[in-house]
C-alpha cells in the first residue's frame, strides 16, 4: 500500500520536477538570449564604437622642423636622426622604479637623479611618454630594446634632433630646442604640442617657433591592449614641414667680430664683452657676439643637470645674451643724446662756446671732469671730441632731466628695440616721473648732470646704443634691428620678405644730426681714440667709460668701456676730403660696429681697440694698428 | 570449449545491435558540435599570434589533442557497464577526495592557488573529474534512498557527502568549482524528489550564511570581482576591466559578428583569458548574435537529451546521474555566459565543451559516456 502510494506520489512529484527542470532550462536560456540581444542588437552600434575606440588611436605625425641659414645661405642647423629614450610612467611599476632607473642610468650614462627629475617633472599624464635622453648611440638603443623585460616602461624612439654646425659661434642668436616644460605645454596645448615634444627655447628657435615647427599630421593607428602600434589604419592629415629662416647674420662677419672680441678680452683680461655689427640703413644685424657663451649642441643633445647648473651658476652668465638681455651704464656714448638735445632745443648752437674746467660745483658738491685740467673754452665739436664732462654737465643743466629723457627716447633708449631675439630688456631713462614712480623722490640737480654724461640712473643695452648711433649715421631713422631677414617656405617660396622697419624718425633737424656726425668724426680726428684716425678709412664714433659698482681702496670705481663707430659708404679717404668730414656729412653709412668691454680696467679704451681690430679684419687692412699697451691693466681715468 | 566463440559472437552481435539502437546519436552530435565550436575558438586564438596554428604548443593543437582524448574517454566509458559504478561508489568517493587532496598538496596555480597538476607540458585540473565523481557518489546515495527522501536525514546525508570535497576545493581556493558542487547537490536533491520544505529551509540557511561567508571566507579579490559585475563602469581599469572589455567584445559583434579570427577586442588582447573563462565573448564577437544563439540552442538540445535519458532510465541511479550532469551543465552554462554578458559575477567557471581546457572536456566526455552507458543498458522504463 504504502509502496504503491509512495510510488504514486513519487511518480507525480517526478513529473512535476522534470517539468520544473525543463522550465528552468528554457527560462535560463531565454534570459541569456534576451541579454545577448540587448547587448549585440539593441546596443550593438554603441559597443562597436567603443571597440573601435579601443582599437584605433589618433597618433600625431611630427613635421619636419624648418632650417636656419645665414644671409649667404650657409646652413646654421640641420635635422639629424637620433635615438631618444622615453619612459611611460604608467607602464613602470612603482615597486621597480628605483631598479629600472638605476639600470637605465648605467646604460645611457646619466645621473639617476636626472632621470627621476624628468619623470617627476613630467608635464603630461602617467600614460604620456616622458623624454629622458636624446641622441643615444645606436648600440645603446639596441641594448635597451633587447632588455625591455628588465626595463618596463622604457621606450626607444627614433626622431630627429637639431645639430648646429657652428655651435657656440651662433648659440646666442640661433638658440636651441629642448624638451617642452609643463608651463609651455599648458600654454600651447591647443597648438598640438605633445608632452614629450621639443620646443625652441632660446634665440630665433624660440622667437620663430611657430614658423619653424610646421603642422603635425595625424594618423589613426591600430594598437593592442599593451599599447603597441600594429599598423596605420588611415592618414588623417599629412604633416606640413615648417618654414625656414634666412638670417641677416653673416657667418663670416660673426667670425671676425668674435675674433676681434676674443683678442681684446684676452689681451685685457676681461670676463664679458659684446660686439655688434649692423647695417644702419636697414637695421640688419650682420654679427652679434656676446661672450662668454655656450654650445647650443649641448642642449640639443640633452644637457645634464650638472652641466646646466654650471652654466646657470657661472657669474659671467654665459646663457645671457649681454647684447640685449643685460643693461649697463652707457657713459660718454650717451653724450649723443645730450648734444643732439642741446642743439635741437637750441640751448646751444654749433658755435656756442662753454667754458670747461676741472669741476663744476653744485650745492656744495664738486662734479669733476675726467680731465682734471679741463679743455678751456669749447664748442660742441670740441666738447664731444674730447668728451668733456663739464661741457655736457652744462648742456644737461640747460635741457633739464625731462628734455634729456625726451631726446633719449627719441633715439630709442628706455624701450625695447624690437629685435627678434627673446628676453630683450628696456634699459632706464631717468625722468622726474620715473624717479617719482620708482623711488618716490624728485630728481636732484646733480643727477641731471650725471644723466647728461650717461652715468647715474642711465642704463642701456648694447643693442639700444648701436641702434641710436645707427640713427645718427643714417640721418635720423631709428631702425628696428632684425636678425631674421626672410622666412622661406619648404618649397623655397618667400613666405615673408625682408622689410626694413623704421621705428621712429628722430625729431631733430637734419642739420643737427649732420653736426653730431661731424662731431663724432672729430672724436677720431683729435686722436681721442689714438691712432684710429690713421686707418685708411673714415671712421666716426664715440667712446665711453662707464663707472659702476663699488670703489676700490684708492677710491677708484671699476668701469666698462664702450666704443661705437661707423663708416660712410665707400669709406676710403678721398683726396678732396682729407679729413673725411664731407663723407661723414652724408647719411649713406652701411656699417656700424659697437664693442662693449665689461669691467675693463685698462690703460686705454679696450672697446675702441676691439672695433679698430674688427675694421682691420673687415676691410682687409694689412697694416696692424692695434696698440697692445692700451690693453694693459691700469687706470687711465677718470672717464673719457 | 568449441561453443565459446559462437556464444561470444552471438552475445556481441546482440549487445552491439541493442546498444546501437539505444545509443543516443543526437546527444553525441550536439556534444560534438559544441566541442567543435570550442576548437574553432582555439583556432581563432592561435591565429592571433601570427604564427602557424599547428605550431607546437599552440592553443589549437592542444585543443585537438584534448578532443582526441575526450573521444577515447567517451568511447571507453560508453562501453563500460555503468552499474559497476554503483559497486565502486565508495572507493570512487575516496579517489575523489584523494585527487583533490593531492592537488592541494602539489598543485600549481596563479598567485599561490593550487588548482592543477602538471604533467610535463600538460596540466590537469582534477577538480573537473571530481565533479563527475561527485555526481556518481550522490547518484548512488540518492538512488539507495529512494522513497525515504521526505526525511531530513536523507537530505542532510547528501549534504554531508558533499562537504569534504567542497572544503578541499574551497581551500585551493576555487570558488567557481565549489559553487558547481553546490549546484550539483541542489539540482540532484531537487530531482530526487526530496522534500521541498526541507530544501527551502536549507536554502534559507545558506542565504543567511552568505554575510558570514562574505566577511570570513571570501578573499578580497573574490569580493572585488563579485561586486564589479554589479557596476563594471566604476573601475574599468581595475576589477571591472575584464567585464567591461567582455561586454564591448560581445556588443560589438552585432548580428553576424566580425568573422572568425577578425575580432578586434579579442585578437588585440583587450580581453584577457579569452579561450578559457571568457571564450563566449570571443565567440559572440566573431560569430555575432547568430553564433551566440546557435550555441545556446545546442546546449538546450543537449540538456533535452540528457534529461530524456534521466526520464527513460529505469534505474534510479541512472536517473540521478543524468540529473546531476544536467544540473552541472545548466549551472555552468548560465553562470559562465551570464558572467560574460554581465548578468552574473565573475567566478571562474568554465563553459562546458567550449572552454579550452583538457580536464573539463575529458571529464564531461566521460560523463556523457556514462549517460550513453545508461542509455544502452536500460530496458525502457515503464513509467
Amino acid at each position: 500500500m504504502n509502496v504503491l502510494l509512495d510510488g504514486g506520489v513519487d511518480r507525480e512529484r517526478r513529473v512535476i520536477r522534470f517539468v520544473a527542470f525543463g522550465l528552468a532550462v528554457v527560462v535560463s536560456v531565454s534570459a541569456l538570449t534576451a541579454r545577448l540581444f540587448y547587448l549585440q542588437i539593441s546596443n550593438g552600434t554603441q559597443y562597436a564604437a567603443l571597440a573601435e575606440t579601443n582599437r584605433s588611436v589618433l597618433q600625431p605625425v611630427p613635421s619636419s622642423r624648418g632650417l636656419i641659414y645665414d644671409r649667404t645661405g650657409r646652413p646654421l642647423v640641420t635635422n639629424v636622426p637620433s635615438y631618444a629614450v622615453k619612459i611611460r610612467p604608467g607602464d613602470l611599476p612603482v615597486s621597480r622604479r628605483a631598479e629600472v632607473v638605476a639600470r637605465l642610468a648605467a646604460l645611457i650614462g646619466m645621473d639617476p637623479a636626472d632621470i627621476n627629475a624628468a619623470i617627476d617633472g613630467n608635464p603630461g599624464s602617467r600614460f604620456d611618454l616622458v623624454r629622458i635622453a636624446q641622441d643615444i648611440p645606436r648600440a645603446t638603443a639596441d641594448v635597451i630594446l633587447e632588455s625591455h623585460l628588465d626595463l618596463p616602461g622604457v621606450e626607444v624612439v627614433v626622431e630627429t634632433r637639431r645639430e648646429y654646425p657652428q655651435g657656440p659661434l651662433l648659440s646666442q642668436i640661433v638658440g636651441y630646442t629642448a624638451p617642452i616644460s609643463a608651463e609651455q605645454l599648458d600654454r600651447r596645448a591647443d597648438a598640438g604640442y605633445l608632452p614629450d615634444d621639443l620646443i625652441g627655447k632660446a634665440g630665433v628657435e624660440a622667437v620663430y617657433e611657430s614658423d619653424l615647427r610646421g603642422e603635425y599630421g595625424a594618423e589613426s593607428v591600430e594598437r593592442d591592449a599593451a599599447g603597441q602600434t600594429l599598423r596605420v589604419l588611415q592618414t588623417v592629415s599629412q604633416p606640413a614641414a615648417g618654414d625656414s629662416l634666412r638670417l641677416t647674420i653673416d657667418t663670416r662677419e660673426q667670425q671676425l667680430a668674435q675674433q676681434a672680441l676674443q683678442w681684446g678680452m684676452k689681451a685685457a683680461g676681461l670676463k664679458r664683452g659684446v660686439v655688434i655689427v649692423m647695417n644702419p640703413q636697414t637695421g640688419e644685424v650682420l654679427a652679434l657676439v656676446s661672450l662668454p657663451t655656450y654650445d647650443n649642441n649641448a642642449f640639443a643633445t640633452g644637457i645634464s643637470n650638472a652641466d646646466y647648473g654650471r652654466l646657470i651658476n657661472d657669474t659671467n652668465k654665459p646663457l645671457t645674451n649681454h647684447a640685449i638681455q643685460a643693461q649697463y651704464p652707457p657713459g660718454s656714448t650717451y653724450k649723443l643724446v645730450t648734444g643732439t638735445g642741446g642743439l635741437a632745443d637750441k640751448k646751444i648752437t654749433r658755435t656756442t662756446r662753454l667754458t670747461t674746467r676741472s669741476y663744476l660745483t653744485l650745492g656744495g658738491t664738486r662734479f669733476y671732469d675726467w680731465n682734471r685740467r679741463g679743455f678751456g673754452s669749447c664748442n660742441i665739436m670740441c666738447g664731444f671730441a674730447h668728451s668733456s664732462d663739464t661741457f655736457f654737465f652744462q648742456v644737461a643743466g640747460m635741457l633739464g632731466i625731462d628734455r634729456l629723457g625726451y631726446w633719449a627716447a627719441q633715439f630709442g633708449f628706455g624701450q625695447k628695440t624690437g629685435i627678434d631675439l627673446p628676453g630683450e630688456v628696456t634699459g632706464i631713462v631717468p625722468t622726474n616721473q620715473w624717479k617719482l614712480d620708482e623711488l618716490g623722490l624728485p630728481i636732484y640737480p646733480g643727477e641731471v648732470y650725471q644723466a647728461g654724461i650717461g652715468q647715474g640712473y642711465d642704463v642701456v643695452t648694447p643693442i639700444q646704443l648701436i641702434t641710436a648711433y645707427a640713427a645718427l649715421a643714417n640721418g635720423g631713422k631709428v631702425m628696428q634691428p632684425q636678425i631674421v631677414r626672410e622666412i622661406v617656405g619648404p618649397d623655397g617660396s618667400i613666405v615673408r620678405p625682408f622689410e626694413p622697419k623704421v621705428v621712429r624718425r628722430v625729431a631733430a633737424p637734419a642739420s643737427v644730426l649732420t653736426q653730431m656726425r661731424e662731431a663724432a668724426r672729430n672724436v677720431v680726428l683729435v686722436r681721442h681714440t689714438y691712432n684710429l684716425v690713421d686707418l685708411p678709412i673714415i671712421v666716426a664714433g664715440k667712446s665711453g667709460t662707464a663707472e659702476f659698482g663699488l670703489r676700490d681702496r684708492q677710491g677708484r670705481l671699476p668701469f666698462h668701456s664702450w666704443f661705437v663707430g661707423f663708416v660712410p659708404k665707400n669709406p676710403k679717404i678721398q683726396p678732396g676730403d682729407p679729413r673725411g668730414l664731407k663723407a661723414i656729412a652724408r647719411t649713406d653709412s652701411d656699417l656700424i660696429v659697437l664693442a662693449f668691454a665689461y669691467d675693463s680696467r685698462t690703460k686705454g679704451n679696450t672697446a675702441t681697440e676691439i672695433v679698430k681690430y674688427f675694421m682691420q679684419l673687415h676691410f682687409g687692412i694689412k697694416k696692424d694698428f692695434r696698440i697692445p699697451y692700451l690693453l694693459q691693466r691700469g687706470n687711465f681715468y677718470q672717464g673719457n | 570449449m568449441r561453443a565459446e566463440p559462437a556464444r561470444f559472437a552471438d552475445w556481441a552481435a546482440r549487445s552491439v545491435g541493442a546498444a546501437w539502437r539505444s545509443f543516443d546519436l543526437q546527444l553525441t552530435t550536439y556534444a560534438a558540435l559544441l566541442a567543435a565550436i570550442g576548437l574553432a575558438m582555439a583556432y581563432s586564438n592561435s591565429v592571433e599570434a601570427g604564427r602557424s596554428v599547428f605550431e607546437a604548443g599552440s592553443t589549437f593543437l592542444r585543443g585537438l589533442m584534448w578532443a582526441g582524448l575526450a573521444i577515447v574517454a567517451f568511447v571507453v566509458v560508453t562501453a563500460f557497464d555503468y552499474k559497476w559504478l554503483k559497486t565502486f561508489a565508495w572507493p570512487l568517493y575516496l579517489a575523489q577526495l584523494g585527487l583533490l587532496a593531492v592537488t592541494l598538496a602539489v598543485g600549481d596555480g596563479v598567485g599561490g592557488a593550487a588548482r592543477w597538476i602538471s604533467f610535463g607540458p600538460f596540466a590537469f585540473q582534477f577538480s573537473e573529474l571530481a565533479k563527475i565523481l561527485m555526481i556518481v557518489v550522490l547518484a548512488n546515495y540518492l538512488a539507495a534512498r529512494q522513497g525515504r527522501l521526505q526525511s531530513l536525514g536523507s537530505i542532510l546525508g547528501a549534504c554531508v557527502l558533499v562537504v569534504p570535497p567542497w572544503l578541499l576545493v574551497m581551500l585551493q581556493p576555487d570558488l567557481g568549482t565549489s559553487l558547481v558542487f553546490a549546484a550539483i547537490l541542489a539540482g540532484m536533491l531537487f530531482m530526487s524528489g526530496a522534500s521541498l520544505r526541507w530544501l527551502a529551509v536549507l536554502g534559507g540557511l545558506v542565504v543567511a550564511l552568505v554575510p558570514l561567508a562574505w566577511t570570513h571566507i571570501l578573499k578580497d579579490y573574490q569580493k572585488a570581482r563579485l561586486i564589479s559585475f554589479l557596476n563594471p563602469a566604476t573601475d574599468i581599469h581595475g576589477s571591472g576591466y575584464q567585464l567591461y572589455q567582455a561586454q564591448i567584445a560581445v556588443g560589438s559583434g552585432g548580428w553576424m559578428g566580425k568573422g572568425l579570427t577578425n575580432g578586434t577586442q579579442t585578437q588585440l588582447d583587450y580581453l584577457p583569458v579569452q579561450t578559457t573563462d571568457f571564450v563566449y565573448a570571443l565567440l559572440a564577437e566573431e560569430l555575432g548574435f547568430v553564433g551566440g544563439v546557435v550555441m545556446l540552442a545546442l546546449f538546450t538540445a543537449l540538456l533535452w537529451r540528457v534529461i530524456l535519458a534521466a526520464w527513460r532510465s529505469r534505474d534510479p541511479f541512472g536517473t540521478m546521474f543524468c540529473c546531476g550532469v544536467a544540473s552541472m551543465i545548466l549551472f555552468q552554462l548560465v553562470v559562465n555566459v551570464g558572467m560574460v554578458i554581465g548578468i552574473m559575477p565573475i567566478t571562474g567557471i568554465p563553459l562546458p565543451f567550449v572552454t579550452h581546457g583538457g580536464a573539463s572536456l575529458v571529464s564531461i566526455a566521460a560523463g556523457l559516456g556514462i549517460i550513453q552507458s545508461i542509455n544502452i543498458r536500460q530496458t525502457r522504463a515503464e513509467w
